[in-house]
């Protein structure tokens, strides 16, 4: 028998090399030459011996243990190795099986307690009942104890290398998920086991209290009311690591499935597109985008009119010809065309400055016009531009602030060797 | 609903930003902390001006086109970058990386390009991208434009509207008709399609405009 005490202060006393161990321990057995070696690691100023001193201490107490069949390899008492990962916050997740199998055995405890209250012997009465407290605080221990293993399963998933596949990442989520969360629910839901078993419990624990009541008291009332508060916390508790499980997990859970199926979307569709075209995507599926730029600057003072729209904005009152009037003054210009416009452009090559060119041909052009030239000119493939500067132009009746190009033909480009790169307009 | 438009202090950028297709995350943070905090508001105005602004939850901003117009259109941009985007996540799945963790906010170099227009060539040639330069043209500029990815030093980083993408393929695969109709041998019902990119329209204007000269002329010789 090994006093507890000199455990306990061996234990505190080598917390420091301990502490490190545990994680080696967790991932399987050490030898003793890797155990020496972590201990020198962690303590640098000891000597061999002191080593030596310290893993016999630790064998003689029980601390450490020989593996069996391999005496040179050693591992934690189990005991000592649970106790520690419950200092250190580090628990394994367990299985549901074993809940339910302490479920199974409440509802067996619940049975002998009525048989012992049946018989009125208040010995086995209290046994029994101490038997039923102390298996809920276990099955209680063993929540607490999950719902921190649970915490960790979602952090491991969520801090791992992002550049591994989802799948490789999230198959502890999964597995959590099948083997624990997915039978939790089972055996929580309304008719599960674990709620079958709270109530027979329950109504045991009620019935004893009110016979109590009419044949005399077998047992202090306190002790049933306590037992009873205890099956409570219980079932709340279940409920709660569930509630917890289900957060943490199920949306890991979704993104894995929305992975997988983003993943075979994206197979389905090549497969179909190399089969019948880029059409065979079913067009509902496909996102929809307003017209690009050039239709914007096309169409007249879109903006202005839009955005003032609503705070009273005044359209130009439009002058229509008159039939019965004889027209007075110069006649109205016929529109340019594009190939006009082009080609006069193309004779001003090199043109430092589209924008200036464009107020110089034409000084009494409306500002939606030249902005449509300045746009349709700028984009010409066979004019080379580069981007100016931002500047302030005046047409006849706005001020425009942009940054204009000038412009080269695609032969003066050629011969420049330092051209300049394009950018987006 | 009051509209008190001296809050909505950056509505002209972000009407101009959103008429353009493009979607704001938090890559702009000062359009879409206005967008948040005045999201009603915006919502309210946009929708008197026959615009849907769409307030995704997962961080996004963006304006759905009429679907009158639209409903029975599927653009050709958004056909490129879906395919993109499935060839991406294949990509990354046979590599053993994960997809949704680089599309949903992680990074690819532009030198990984070349090998994945190398191994697709043949879904590419489809989108009418055949060389690294019309990929970057035809996709990834377009993408850097509408606000799905940005560049930096040849890096493309995913932004948030990355997820209209990625419920594309989880639209796919919840669809049995797509996955019953490849194991059959009955064609799929086609989308009426416009072409609604720059360089198409360009395109159009000029054979319009050649079509309308050589009119005159015929007409001039007449």
């Amino acid at each position: 028998m090994i006093e507890p005490k000199r455990v306990l202060r061996a234990l505190a006393e080598h917390w420091a090399l301990l502490e490190p161990l545990c994680e080696h321990f967790d991932q399987g057995t050490l030898s003793l030459s890797e155990l020496r070696l972590q201990l020198a690691a962690h303590q640098l100023d000891s000597t061999p011996q002191d080593i030596t001193n310290v893993l016999d201490s630790w064998i003689r107490l029980d601390i450490l243990v020989p593996v069996a069949k391999s005496p040179n390899r050693f591992e934690l008492n189990a005991q000592i190795h649970d106790f520690l990962a419950y200092l250190r916050r580090e628990h394994r997740l367990g299985l549901c099986l074993e809940i339910e199998a302490y479920l199974r055995h409440l509802e067996r405890l619940a049975g002998y307690i009525q048989d012992a209250f049946d018989i009125r012997d208040s010995n086995d009465l209290a046994r029994q009942l101490r038997l039923l407290d102390m298996r809920v605080r276990d099955v209680l221990k063993k929540l607490a104890n999950d719902e921190q293993a649970l915490v960790a399963v979602a952090e491991r998933a969520k801090t791992s290398d992002r550049q591994i596949p989802l799948r490789q990442r999230y198959a502890e989520v999964l597995a959590t998920w099948d083997e624990y969360v997915e039978p939790m629910i089972q055996l929580v839901n309304a008719d599960g086991a674990f709620e079958q078993g709270v109530r027979k419990v329950e109504n045991v624990l009620l019935r004893m209290l009110s016979e109590q009541q009419r044949l005399g008291h077998l047992v202090d009332d306190d002790m049933l009311l306590r037992t009873h508060a205890r099956i409570l916390e219980m079932q709340t508790s279940a409920q709660l690591t569930l509630r917890h499980a289900r957060e943490l997990l199920l949306p890991l859970r979704e993104e894995a499935r929305r992975h997988n199926a983003v993943t075979r979307g994206a197979a389905l569709a090549l497969a179909a597109i190399r089969r019948k075209g880029l059409d065979a995507v079913p067009q509902a599926a496909m996102p929809m985008f307003t017209r690009p730029q050039s239709t914007f600057l096309g169409s007249a003072s879109q903006v202005e009119a839009y955005v003032y729209a609503l705070a009273r904005f005044e359209p130009k009152p439009a002058r229509f010809p008159k039939a019965h009037k004889a027209h007075r003054g110069e006649t109205p210009k016929a529109p340019r065309t594009v190939k006009e416009m082009l080609d006069r452009c193309s004779d001003a090559l090199p043109m430092p400055d589209l924008m200036s060119w464009l107020l110089d041909q034409e000084p009494n052009g409306d500002t939606d016009e030249l902005l449509y030239w300045f746009s349709r000119l700028s984009r010409e493939k066979r004019f080379v531009r580069e981007r100016l500067e931002r500047r302030d132009y005046h047409t006849h009746e706005h001020l425009v602030s942009l940054r204009s190009f000038a412009l080269l033909s695609r032969g003066d480009d050629a011969n420049e060797t330092s051209a300049s790169p394009l950018h987006a307009s | 609903m009051h509209l008190d438009l001296s809050e909505l202090s950056q509505l002209a950028p972000i009407f101009r930003e959103l008429f353009k297709g493009y979607h704001v995350s938090r890559r702009d943070p000062e359009l879409y902390a206005q967008l948040s905090n005045f999201q009603d508001a915006y919502r309210a105005l946009f929708k008197a001006l026959g615009f849907e602004l769409v307030c995704d939850t997962r961080g996004f901003y963006y304006f759905v086109p009429d679907t009158a117009i639209t409903s029975a259109q599927v653009n050709k941009t958004a056909q490129r970058l879906a395919l993109f985007t499935f060839i991406i996540v294949e990509h990354l799945a046979d590599q053993g990386r994960d997809p949704i963790a680089v599309l949903d906010g992680g990074s690819l170099g532009r030198d990984e390009l070349p090998s994945l227009l190398e191994k697709y060539r043949d879904l590419f040639v489809q989108a009418e991208v055949t060389t690294q330069d019309e990929l970057e043209e035809k996709i990834m500029r377009r993408m850097t434009q509408l606000g799905f990815a940005s560049e930096d030093n040849g890096v493309y980083r995913f932004l948030p509207p990355m997820h209209r993408f990625l419920d594309v393929c989880l639209s796919v695969q919840q669809d049995r008709d797509l996955a019953a109709s490849l194991h059959s041998i009955l064609p799929l019902p086609t989308p009426v399609l416009i072409d609604d990119e720059a360089e198409v329209e360009e395109e159009d204007e000029e054979a319009a405009l050649a079509r309308a000269i050589a009119a005159e002329q015929q007409e001039m010789d007449a």
